[in-house]
């Protein structure tokens, strides 16, 4: 997890206990954060950060994370995915 | 059984289903002719039936559903009102269908005379529809009306359901014969991730294994950040589109560990050497699946994967034997007496595993009654038409769940009890009605509830009531009684019952042959039910069909009397309580009592009812189990309260059967075994036990 001003750059490969830290984490930051990038290379690990970054979206509709825009994303992991939410 | 043979197996079933549908919702259309969407589902299954007829060499169901697909679609595409014998020729034509659909299965030769009558009736229709449309040149173009996805698809907005066609269309074309494409649905719980479950585990056992695959999450229900919980699984729904050479069986292993409820696996039917031959059946298959996906359809839209009820039942068995070991387990002292506390909550695990295990099959089996009670929707209207009265069909607890099996034997009675209900409960006319101050319209209730333990269904019916006297006079008639009987008004009543037995001056195509109630009565008794009949004179009349759950697993408490453990049914347990000594009273020929809340309720100790030696001699030196009865409450006597448990109800023979204080029978687990008590044969046995 990386800062950049008012840009924060994340791994998508948390685990359930670091999703839940970076929850805790970026709610105080909100405020000036305007940016969440996804660090290159990284894979989901858990549908929990997917949701998270969907409820950031809907609470904060300013912030821009370009990831969820992009509407899906493939791996060799997971094959491709698809996510809808109708913002 | 080859192939092809398989293939029409299939869709002699569907066709069965689509036909039985029709019949319930073309009686709804009838209730509301205006209801567009409903007229649009009919139109589907006709259409679907109608290719499926064709493709299996059924042409004379099939020119017959041609045409009426026709009408109907004349009016779903002009919203245009349905006059009321237009609207009758519709609802005749359905029984038509089913009277075709059973020729062409039998391969019987003769159709029925109402089948050229109603395809001319039809045709005519649809030639004077045809004329009056041309001329005010609305007619839409044919191509535009045949095209079912323009017609169903027009009003989605671009969704999950757009985008999951398109990966199924997608898959398809990469599809191989080595190669299998399934849409798998995860639901997942809301604890999900706290049970070490995560929609991306799934996703990424399922990509090791496949050649393609593509998934859709649902993120709708995902809440604000004030609402949302990173350990609460949000995602409503995460559809898998797997193109994978693995099978059914082994797809489905991989979710093994989930609820039932958390995931669906859909195998989308691809059959090169169908496709090849254009079978009609592929291409309506194809157009389910899509159908399938968009919300528009919700009511037809219902997966299900068919499961031969054998397998069930043995299913059923082997999770009685389960509980059966869980409880051994459980309740065995030397693993008690390990002090571990890692085996204490293994043990605790399994029971709760096994419970959920138990819970899931037991539901397996159990359906609403809701199919069952809207085809009576049909035999009402009918038997209405056929005697002219006016009625209102009032229903009630459509989604009271009862078994599979009970369900399938229960049609039939309940059509018999219905129609008797109407033809002779109701006043013969409106004057007769209007004469009892009672509006001109007759109302037939039918209920299903949960009553002690037991699912009743009754039919009531606002009528004249039963004629106490009548019945008797009639009864003495046939010698069925002496007549020096005091009878009950029940047991009066239930003399409606006996075979050829019937109060009705005429004998009508319907009902009053006697043979009705009879064969009513039969069939209840053969699922371990009765019947109860309440009426009052210029009321109505009231029949109900009291069943047993027939779950092959009950929630029991376990009771010891002498060295003899029994179990008492849960449900029917009100209380339990050790009676003060002024509280009992016995009375001179009428055996004892006990006063509670100002109720004096019967005593019925079971060591005299099983003839056993016990050294609790008096009411309050024992304990008295309150339970309730279909007659009242009444306090059996035991000497202890052992505990709760889950057992298997086992048959006791043909031996035992007629013994009817004991419903079955239960291996506990510590091995011993323990009789059911029926507590509604308990009460008549006080009066002998007290005499």
């Amino acid at each position: 997890m990386e800062f950049d001003g008012d840009v924060l750059t994340i791994g998508l490969d948390m685990n359930i206990k670091e999703i839940e830290e970076f929850g805790e984490f970026i709610q105080a930051r909100l405020e000036y954060l305007t940016t969440i990038e996804i660090q290159e290379g990284t894979a989901l690990q858990s549908s929990a950060l997917l949701s998270l970054l969907v409820s950031l979206k809907r609470s904060h509709t300013h912030l821009n994370i370009p990831f969820l825009e992009r509407g899906s994303m493939s791996s060799q992991t997971h094959g491709t995915l698809h996510w809808i939410h109708y913002d | 059984m080859t192939k092809q043979e398989q293939v029409k197996a299939i869709f002699i079933e569907e066709a069965g289903e689509i036909i039985e549908k029709l019949d319930i919702n073309i009686i709804r259309f009838e209730e509301n002719s205006t209801d567009f969407d409903l007229l649009n589902e009919i139109f589907r299954g006709v259409h679907t039936l109608k290719g499926n007829a064709n493709a299996f060499g059924f042409t004379r169901l099939g020119e017959f559903v041609h045409h009426f697909e026709d009408i109907l679609d004349h009016y779903r595409s002009t919203h245009e009102s349905i006059e009321t014998h237009n609207l009758e020729l519709i609802v005749n034509s359905v029984v038509v269908i089913q009277e075709v659909m059973h020729c062409e299965l039998n391969e019987i030769q003769e159709l029925p005379d109402s089948y050229p009558e109603c395809l001319e009736e039809i045709k005519a229709l649809l030639a004077s529809k045809k004329g009056a449309c041309e001329k005010e040149k609305v007619l839409p173009p044919t191509e535009q009306m045949n095209d079912l996805t323009a017609e169903f698809g027009s009003d989605i907005t671009p969704s999950m359901d757009e985008l999951l066609n398109q990966s199924i269309q997608k898959h398809k074309k990469m599809q191989t014969e080595d190669l299998k494409l399934y849409k798998i649905d995860l639901t997942l719980d809301s604890d999900c991730y706290t049970r070490g479950f995560d929609h991306l585990l799934f996703l990424k056992m399922l990509q090791e294994k496949s050649s393609a695959m593509e998934s859709f999450f649902e993120m709708q229900n995902v809440a604000k950040l004030e609402a949302f919980h990173v350990h609460e699984n949000s995602i409503g729904l995460v559809t898998s589109i797997v193109l994978t050479p693995l099978n059914f069986e082994e797809i489905c292993e991989y979710f093994e560990y989930l609820f039932a409820h958390e995931y669906k696996v859909e195998l989308l039917a691809y059959e090169p050497q169908v496709q090849e031959k254009k079978d009609e059946l592929t291409e309506v298959t194809t157009k389910t699946v899509a159908k399938n996906n968009a919300p528009v359809m919700s009511s037809t839209a219902k997966s299900t994967i068919r499961i031969d009820t054998l397998k069930l039942d043995e299913l059923f068995d082997s999770v009685g034997e389960l509980v059966i070991a869980q409880n051994f387990v459980s309740q065995n002292e030397k693993i008690h007496a390990i002090e571990d506390e890692s085996i204490s909550r293994t043990i605790e695990t399994l029971s709760k595993i096994t419970k959920r295990i138990q819970d899931r099959v037991m539901s397996l089996r159990m359906v609403a009654i809701r199919d069952t009670f809207d085809k009576m929707k049909r035999v009402v209207r009918d038997t209405s038409k056929k005697t002219g009265k006016e009625l209102h069909l009032h229903v009630l607890g459509e989604d009271t769940e009862i078994d599979k099996t009970m369900i399938d034997s229960l049609s039939d009675p309940l059509v018999h009890i219905i129609r008797n209900a109407i033809d002779h409960g109701l006043e013969a006319d409106a004057k007769a009605r209007l004469a009892a101050g009672k509006k001109v319209e007759g109302v037939i209730t039918l209920k299903a509830y949960h009553k002690s333990g037991n699912i009743v269904i009754s039919v009531s019916d606002d009528g004249r009531g039963i004629d106490k006297e009548k019945v008797i006079q009639k009864a003495i008639e046939r010698g069925v009684i002496t007549g020096d009987e005091n009878l009950t008004e029940s047991q009066a009543f239930s003399l409606i019952m006996q075979p050829g037995f019937s109060t009705a001056d005429t004998i009508s195509d319907l009902s009053g042959r006697g043979v009705g109630l009879d064969v009513v009565k039969t069939s209840i008794e053969k699922l371990r039910g009765k019947i109860e009949i309440e009426s009052k004179q210029g009321e109505g009349t009231t029949i109900s069909m009291v069943l047993p759950l027939t779950l092959a697993i009950i929630d029991g408490m376990l009771v010891q009397v002498a060295q003899e453990i029994y179990i008492i049914p849960t449900l029917s347990v009100v209380e339990s309580f050790r009676p003060e000594r002024d509280i009992v009273h016995a009375v001179k020929g009428k055996g004892e009592f006990v006063s509670m809340r100002g109720q004096h309720i019967p005593v019925i100790r079971l060591s005299d009812l099983f003839d056993l030696e016990t050294e609790h001699l008096d009411p309050w030196d024992g304990i008295l189990v309150c339970v309730e009865t279909e007659a009242g409450r009444i306090a059996i006597m035991v000497d202890e309260l052992v505990g709760r448990q889950q057992v298997v109800i086992k048959p006791l023979g043909k031996a035992l059967a007629k013994q009817r204080e004991i419903s079955g029978g239960a291996i506990l687990g510590s091995g011993d075994i323990a009789l059911i008590l029926n507590v509604e044969e308990l009460r008549p046995l006080i009066e002998s036990v007290h005499a």
